[in-house]
C-alpha cells in the first residue's frame, strides 16, 4: 500500500469515527416516542400527545421523553433528583415540538413563548418556535406573555407555569 | 356435563314442537319480529355506511379550504392569493384547486370534473369513474365526448378506469388535465376554483381562517372539522326522520310483542299447569319459555340482519334510498361497499333479542309459581 491511498484509507477511518461520533450533535436524529415511553417527571405515557413531545438524548444513548416543554426542563434544571449520576454535559441533544409544523427542534435555539392560551398535556407550556418571528406571532395571536430562549429558564419560571 | 347439555337438547326439542303446533301465530310473530329487524338493521347499515364513505372522501380533504365569494355566491379565486396566505404561520402549503361538476343532459347525470394534484392525465386524455364508464360503455382507450361550456363537444381518450375504497367517490369523477380543464370550464387562467391549505397543527385552524378573512374580507375559510360535522348532522339527520316514519311499525311491533309475551294465553297457562302436573320444574318451565323466546328472536334477528345486508349493500337500499340519499337525484346509482361494523349488530341484538326474551321469561315464571292444580281446574 502506497503512501498516498493509506492517507486516503485514513481519511475515510477518521470521517467514520467523525460521522458515529456521538459527541457531535449535528448528526443526532430525534426519535419517535414509542408506545411505552413514559414521561420521567409526570409519569404519563408520551406517544399520546405528539404535538408537544420533547426529548433529551444522553451520550450513553438512553432517551427520556417528555409530553412537553415544561417536563423536560423541570427533568433538566433537576437533574440530581430524576437522573441521579448524570450532568448536564452527559446531555448529547434536547428537542422539542414546533408548534407550527409539529416536527423536532433542536431545544438549545428554540424560541419559548410562556403563559399563552395553549395549553399541553400537563396544563401551561412553553410553546416551542423555530424563528423568532414565528415566536412573536404567536404571542400576539394567543396571548403569551414573553419570549424567553434555553438559558432564560428557572425553576422558578416553571413553579409559576404550574 | 353430557346430561346437563342432553337436557337443553331434550328441552328445545319439546320447544320447537310446541311452537309448531302453534304454526299460524308464531309465523305471523316471526315475520313482524323479521320485519323490524330488517328495517332497523337497514337504515343502521346505510347510514353507517353513507357515513363511511364520507369519511374516506374527508381523509383526502385538506385541513382548509378558502373559497371566494362575491355578493354572498360562490366565485373564483385568484391564484395570486395564495403567496399572502402561505405566508401565515402553520400554513405548511397552499394549493389552487380546480374542479366541478358537469350535467350531462343526454345521460342525464351529475360528473364531477377534477384536476389531481399528482399524476394528471395528458393533454386530451382523461380518467373516469366506474359509473361514468358503465353508464357511457366506455373503456379504456375509447374516445369519449362531453359537451363544454360554450356548447362545442369536446372529444377526449381514456387513459383509465378509476377503481377507489370509497364508491361515492371515484363513482362520478373525470380526471383531466389542467388545460382542457380550463378549455372545458371557460375558468381563466388566473382563477382556480378554490385553495386547499394543508395546515399541521389542528389548534391552529381557527386563528388562521381568521387571519385568512382579515387579509380577504371576501373569502370564506373552510375547516375540516366544520365539513365533518355537517356531514354528520346531514345524514344523522336523515337516519333519525327515517326512524320517526318507522317507529310507528316498531311500536305496532312492541304492543304486540308485549301481548304476546305478557298476557299468557288459557291455553298456554294450561299447559304449563299440565306440565308442572307430570313433574316439570319451574325451572324446567322458565328453560323451557327461554328456549322458546330465544328461538323466535334469534331467527328473526338473523334473517332480518342478512336480508337488510342484501338489501342495502346489493341492491343498493331500493326501499329508502329516495328519502336517505336524497342530496341529487341526478346523481348515478352507486352501489355502496360493503360493511359490517359488530358494534352496530350488538346494539341492534340488545335491542331486540334481549328484551324479547326478558319479556317472554317474567309472565311464564308467575304462571309457573302458581299451584298446578289451580291452573288446570
Amino acid at each position: 500500500m502506497n503512501n498516498k491511498s493509506l492517507k486516503i484509507v485514513l481519511i475515510f477511518i477518521a470521517a467514520f469515527i467523525v460521522g458515529t461520533s456521538p459527541a457531535f450533535a449535528d448528526n443526532l436524529k430525534p426519535q419517535k416516542a414509542g408506545p411505552r415511553d413514559k414521561c420521567p417527571v409526570c409519569g404519563m405515557f408520551v406517544a399520546k400527545y405528539p404535538d408537544f413531545a420533547a426529548q433529551i438524548q444522553f451520550q450513553d444513548g438512553s432517551i427520556f421523553h417528555f409530553d412537553g416543554a415544561k417536563d423536560m426542563f423541570k427533568y433538566y434544571l433537576n437533574l440530581p433528583r430524576y437522573a441521579p449520576g448524570k450532568k448536564p454535559a452527559d446531555i448529547s441533544a434536547l428537542f422539542v415540538t414546533n408548534y407550527y409544523d409539529l416536527t423536532l427542534l433542536d431545544g438549545l435555539t428554540a424560541y419559548y413563548v410562556s403563559g399563552s392560551d395553549v395549553y399541553g398535556p400537563m396544563g401551561r407550556e412553553l410553546i416551542p418556535f423555530v424563528r423568532e418571528a414565528e415566536a412573536r406571532d404567536f404571542l400576539k395571536d394567543h396571548k403569551g406573555k414573553s419570549i424567553i430562549r434555553f438559558s432564560d429558564v428557572t425553576p422558578a419560571l416553571l413553579r409559576a407555569l404550574d | 356435563m353430557p346430561n346437563l347439555i342432553e337436557r337443553q337438547r331434550h328441552i328445545i326439542d319439546f320447544t320447537l314442537s310446541s311452537l309448531l303446533r302453534r304454526k299460524g301465530k308464531n309465523c305471523a310473530l316471526l315475520l313482524v319480529y323479521t320485519l323490524i329487524v330488517f328495517i332497523l338493521a337497514s337504515v343502521l347499515f346505510f347510514t353507517h355506511a353513507l357515513k363511511r364513505e364520507a369519511a374516506l372522501l374527508l381523509n383526502e380533504a385538506p385541513e382548509i379550504i378558502v373559497q371566494r365569494t362575491l355578493a354572498g355566491r360562490y366565485q373564483t379565486i385568484p391564484i395570486a392569493w395564495s403567496d399572502r396566505i402561505l405566508k401565515i404561520n402553520g400554513v405548511i402549503s397552499v394549493r389552487p384547486r380546480l374542479w366541478g361538476y358537469h350535467f350531462d343532459s343526454a345521460f342525464k347525470a351529475n360528473y364531477t370534473l377534477t384536476v389531481p394534484a399528482g399524476n394528471p392525465p395528458q393533454q386530451g386524455s382523461i380518467d373516469i369513474g366506474s359509473g361514468i364508464s358503465m353508464m357511457r360503455g366506455a373503456n379504456r382507450g375509447d374516445i369519449i365526448a362531453f359537451t363544454g361550456h360554450d356548447g362545442i363537444p369536446r372529444s377526449f381518450k381514456i387513459r383509465n378506469i378509476l377503481e377507489h375504497e370509497s364508491q361515492l367517490l371515484a363513482n362520478d369523477l373525470i380526471l383531466l388535465s389542467e388545460e382542457d380543464y380550463r378549455d372545458f370550464t371557460g375558468i381563466p387562467a388566473d382563477q382556480a376554483t378554490d385553495l386547499a391549505l394543508r395546515v399541521r397543527n389542528s389548534r391552529e385552524y381557527g386563528i388562521i381562517a381568521e387571519k385568512i378573512t382579515r387579509i380577504y374580507p371576501d373569502t370564506r375559510p373552510i375547516v375540516r372539522t366544520e365539513i365533518l360535522r355537517t356531514y354528520d348532522a346531514l345524514f344523522g339527520w336523515r337516519s333519525g326522520l327515517l326512524i320517526v316514519i318507522f317507529s310507528a311499525a316498531i311500536l305496532a311491533f312492541v304492543i304486540f310483542a308485549w301481548e304476546k309475551a305478557t298476557g299468557l294465553s288459557a291455553e298456554e297457562r294450561r299447559e304449563i299447569g299440565i306440565l308442572k302436573a307430570v313433574g316439570w320444574e319451574t325451572s324446567d318451565i322458565l328453560l323451557m319459555k327461554f328456549w322458546e323466546g330465544t328461538v323466535i328472536s334469534l331467527t328473526a334477528f338473523l334473517v332480518g340482519i342478512i336480508l337488510a345486508y342484501l338489501h342495502v349493500f346489493f341492491t343498493s337500499s331500493a326501499l329508502f334510498a329516495p328519502v336517505l340519499k336524497g342530496w341529487s337525484t341526478l346523481y348515478p346509482a352507486f352501489p355502496l361497499t360493503p360493511f359490517l361494523d359488530l358494534g352496530q349488530v350488538a346494539t341492534l341484538f340488545f335491542l331486540t333479542v334481549v328484551p324479547y326474551t326478558i319479556t317472554t321469561i317474567v309472565p311464564s315464571w308467575r304462571a309457573a309459581t302458581i299451584d298446578p292444580d289451580a291452573v288446570m281446574r
